[in-house]
């Protein structure tokens, strides 16, 4: 009996709206990545079909696994993705002149993406395990900058800005929503103020550089990366309010638009289908973010409410970062739009992170370590 | 318990703020949304038309050239290339090897092909080899699918069907060259396999011969791959105007094969008209190889060659007209009654002036010759009688009216002025004043004065003409103004022309044993010519003058005449150099009475030969 029958029953318990809505999005991608082609099934739309169906059954497996695994997996889980980012630093593969990726035989993957989970994981169950008390205390907050500053220097290396903002970002959710007082967070945010100028100064390299300048004056660079925020807006803006219908999108169609299938898929909706296209999507990841808010709000313990939180601000990020890029409000940084974007490995782990907030959701109840 | 409830409620707080805070940040999307897909949809509609549409140049065919009667001198013929595309090629240097095998590639070439690839898009075709032979072009094709990337291709290429003949009046044509460019804006000169006219007429009538570019309106990529062509916008061009000429394709040919192996230069000209029936450079160059482009070696060649083929000698050569200069000194003698033509001035042989001795090309002398007699004899020392009678501006002002020292409007570049100097201009130019030395040498048609196989010819048509200032035109449809009056009495020039006539058709005249026309009823009018190269020096005098034949090539003798028929009723006039042509004027008196009987057979004044030679029948038309 036990743990596959268990499993069997709280199959149902699971909170279906929030897979549903996932397939939805994720059906988009589908169609939209099908448009980018022009109109090629197997060049990418076949492959993310497939791709959303086998991580839509993890997402499930994880979901019904007990949240107390996940609370005990939380560290070991963190040093595993800390090892991987390390082993990037040492033999990993290099691709477009950035050393991301790790081969593991049968495929690469991006160890920095697993940590984006991974360091959810850790600073839910730190600030559930040191309680409320030492949040603020300077023990506390130590503790938290450690587990977000190890991997981030090293995904900084890689070099990767893109994601290395995303973890830091959401740390910093974390941190905040975990309840550090007030007067700390004031503090920090001058400091940052402070640190960021110099940061960009020293710590960034050329290219990188580049591309934030870039986002600043287009113009000087229109057929580099100006060229990306340019053509990408020619594509919204040619869209109009209801768009040249599907598959009539010229921009996209000529390839205008570099990369449309993965991180500028979003322009192909805007395209195609116009403003009301674009707001209906947007729509859709409200209510996802929503519906995850919600249940996160609904569990007991600590750990399953800063593992939802900090999951679906990982999420917020991506789309944000995303459709900024797109729209020219942000630097073209390399970020995919989550569940429509073309991609393996940020599917996968979008997924396996739904899944644990569909698992913290189903155990709401259940007994984990008390707190502090 | 409390501890628990104060937790949960900033937390509840804290998602609540951050919540807010995702919330605005997906206003401001929406916003940004808004502001690109409304406010501002027609911009970037229109930017995004640009992107898709472009316009594709379409070539237009260019004009053909026509002979007087149509003959064709200038055509597009189909022409076999063979070009690559790269990117469907996986090694470059592998394929151009199999190519090789059938196309002989030289590393020239292969440098070009891969600078080529690498400037152009990957989709674009590249020109491997053009000019390519049936043969070369069979095999290709029978190669052609086991080397993907590589297409043998029939496209139009600018052919001269007549060789060498006219080539030095047509041109050819060519790529643009940066310079072209930089001065026609005409977009068809970017496209890189249009071809401008170099020189020559392909260059005069440029424009004309050109036409007007099309317009392909395509739908593009971001890469200028056409994706699709909407031909219902098409703009389709306009070949070129075809261009005709005054000459006679016939008659060039036959000048062609009468200089044979020679060189110098002639021009056949209507003496009512202007119309230009001949105008020859020789040797000719084949332009057909200048338009599929010469190897290094066949440049070489003609480069190299003392005969210069490339050089336009019939308008552009400086030659002295010797002799057949003598008419203009005469004219001037007569206008400005300088001298009585009865007057009979003694020849010896020589003339002494300061301590140089000047000589008669007849060491024994002539005895007393009167003017007429100088002209039919050719006798020197009565024009260097004249030159101390008389200044040298006076001549001046006839070499003038009779059309030396002066280019004509003729439309094809390469003339040559010439000179025909006077005191002031060897002040100016030369540097020296002018010697008693130098008119002499002037007076017979050495020295300084220099003139055009083509000028010899004008001044002929002037002198046969008698009235009008004729000038010679090339291409028929030009403007050729009313031709202004010569201003010489006409007394005066009938008196020249029957010396003209003298020199063929009177015994002792220097034509008259090279048997003038050989028509009977019909006579013309001449002046032989012997344009000295080198100086003789007294000791060569005193050992004997080396006989032509003695001498290298270019030390040689030029031969020249001018000559017009019928003397009567003048038809058309020539002049003729032929460079380093040898003894006396034989060789260009030959080529000049042949031209001039074979001119007006083919006007219809005289009867053709009994048995027509094989050069009349006009080549197979293509």
């Amino acid at each position: 009996m036990s743990l596959v029958a268990a499993a069997r029953t709280k199959i149902y318990e699971i909170n279906w709206l929030l897979p549903a809505l996932i397939l939805v999005l994720g059906l988009i991608g589908v169609a939209m990545i099908y448009a980018a082609t022009d109109g090629v099934w197997t060049d990418g739309a076949q492959q993310h079909l497939v791709r959303l169906l086998a991580a839509s059954g993890l997402m499930i497996v994880v979901a019904v696994i007990d949240i107390r695994f996940w609370y005990y997996m939380a560290y070991p889980i963190y040093a595993v993705s800390l090892l991987m980012l390390v082993g990037v630093d040492f033999m990993g593969v290099e691709k477009n002149g950035a050393t991301r990726w790790l081969d593991v035989g049968v495929t690469d993957i991006q160890p920095s993406e697993i940590m984006k989970l991974a360091i959810v994981l850790a600073l839910a169950r730190y600030y559930h395990d040191i309680g409320k008390q030492r949040v603020s205390h300077i023990v506390g907050l130590i503790g938290a900058l450690f587990i977000i500053a190890i991997p981030a220097q090293f995904i900084l290396r890689q070099p990767d800005l893109g994601t290395t903002m995303l973890l830091t970002m959401t740390a910093l959710a974390i941190i905040f929503l975990a309840g550090v007082n007030w007067r700390i967070i004031r503090s920090g945010a001058i400091a940052a103020a402070i640190a960021i100028p110099l940061f960009f100064q020293f710590f960034l390299k050329d290219y990188q550089r580049a591309r934030i300048m870039t986002f600043f004056d287009p113009a000087a660079d229109p057929s580099g990366a100006g060229y990306h925020i340019a053509q990408s807006k020619i594509a919204l803006g040619s869209g109009g309010v209801s768009g040249k219908g599907y598959l009539q999108g010229t921009q996209n169609k000529l390839e205008y638009v570099p990369e449309n299938g993965t991180d500028f898929i979003f322009t192909v909706i805007g395209e195609e289908f116009g403003l009301i296209g674009g707001l209906a999507t947007m729509g859709l990841y409200i209510l996802l973010m929503g519906i995850c808010i919600n249940m996160a709000l609904q569990c007991r313990h600590q750990f399953s409410k800063l593992l939802i939180l900090g999951l679906t601000t990982t999420f917020a990020l991506y789309v944000f970062i995303n459709l900024a890029m797109v729209m020219g409000l942000a630097p073209v940084v390399g970020v995919p739009l989550p569940l429509v974007s073309f991609g393996g490995t940020v599917i996968l782990a979008v997924m396996t992170g739904f899944g644990l907030m569909l698992s913290a959701h189903l155990y709401r109840q259940n007994e984990l370590p008390r707190s502090g | 318990m409390i501890d628990h409830q104060d937790d949960s409620h900033t937390l509840t707080r804290r998602t609540m703020i951050l919540s807010g805070l995702g919330l605005g940040v997906f206003g401001v999307l929406g916003a940004r949304l808004y502001q690109l897909q409304v406010l501002r949809a027609a911009d970037y509609t229109a930017l995004s038309e640009d992107n898709r549409f472009n316009y594709n140049i379409l070539i237009p065919t260019r004009g053909r050239i026509f002979d007087r009667s149509g003959e064709y001198l200038a055509i597009n013929q189909q022409q076999y290339h063979v070009e690559i595309i790269s990117e469907r090629i996986d090694d470059l240097n592998k394929t151009l090897d199999r190519i090789d095998e059938i196309v002989p590639l030289t590393p020239v070439n292969r440098e070009r092909i891969s600078k080529d690839v690498k400037k152009f898009a990957k989709f674009v075709p590249v020109i491997v080899k053009d000019h390519l032979s049936w043969d070369e072009f069979a095999a290709l094709n029978f190669k052609a699918p086991e080397l993907p990337g590589v297409i043998p291709r029939v496209g139009q290429g600018r052919s001269y069907p007549h060789q060498g003949a006219f080539s030095h009046v047509l041109g050819y044509v060519g790529r643009a060259r940066p310079e072209d460019i930089a001065i026609d804006k005409d977009p068809l000169l970017r496209q890189p396999s249009f071809q401008i006219g170099r020189t020559g007429v392909e260059a005069a009538a440029d424009m004309k011969l050109r036409g007007n570019s099309g317009r392909l309106k395509v739908e593009v990529n971001a890469l200028g791959r056409i994706v699709r062509e909407w031909p219902e916008e098409d703009q389709r061009a306009q070949p070129g105007s075809d261009v005709w000429l005054t000459l006679d394709a016939p008659l060039q040919k036959y000048a062609v094969e009468l200089f044979a192996e020679d060189s110098g230069g002639v021009a056949v000209i209507d003496v009512m008209t202007g119309e230009l029936r001949t105008l020859l450079s020789m040797p000719v160059f084949d332009a057909n190889q200048f338009v599929s482009g010469l190897t290094q070696a066949e440049f070489d060649v003609l480069d190299k060659d003392p005969k210069r083929p490339q050089f336009n000698k019939v308008i552009g050569g400086n030659f002295p007209p010797a002799s057949t200069f003598k008419m203009n000194v005469m004219l001037a003698a007569l206008e400005n009654r300088m001298v009585d033509p009865r007057e009979k001035i003694t020849c010896t042989g020589k003339i002494r002036l300061g301590d140089r001795n000047f000589h008669c090309w007849r060491r024994q002398g002539h005895g007393g010759v009167n003017m007429q007699q100088a002209l039919q004899y050719s006798c020197d020392v009565y024009f260097y009688e004249m030159a101390q009678r008389m200044s040298m501006e006076s001549v001046h002002d006839i070499a003038v009216k009779l059309g030396l020292g002066q280019t004509y409007e003729l439309g094809i570049s390469g003339q040559t002025k010439g000179v025909v100097p006077t005191p002031q201009w060897s002040r100016e130019k030369v540097g020296t004043p002018w010697r008693g030395g130098d008119a002499l040498n002037a007076f017979i048609g050495q020295g300084y004065v220099q003139v055009s196989p083509l000028q010899l010819s004008v001044m002929a048509a002037r002198i046969a003409n008698g009235n009008k200032a004729v000038s010679p035109h090339l291409i028929i449809g030009d403007n050729v103004p009313e031709f202004a009056l010569l201003d010489i009495k006409t007394e005066n020039m009938s008196f020249v022309q029957a010396a003209m006539r003298s020199v063929c058709h009177e015994p002792g005249g220097t034509a008259y044993r090279y048997m003038p026309l050989g028509v009977p009823g019909i006579e013309m009018a001449g002046k032989t010519g012997t344009g000295q190269v080198r100086g003789i020096s007294a000791s060569e005098r005193a050992s004997g003058v080396l006989k032509n034949r003695e001498l290298d090539w270019q030390f040689r003798d030029h031969s020249i005449f001018v000559g017009y028929a019928p003397y009567d009723k003048p038809r058309f006039a020539v002049g003729t150099i032929v460079e380093h042509g040898g003894s006396g004027s034989k060789r260009a008196a030959d080529i000049t009475r042949k031209l001039l009987r074979r001119a007006l057979q083919r006007d219809g004044l005289i009867e053709p030969d009994p048995e027509p030679s094989k050069n009349l029948e006009p080549e197979a038309r293509l």
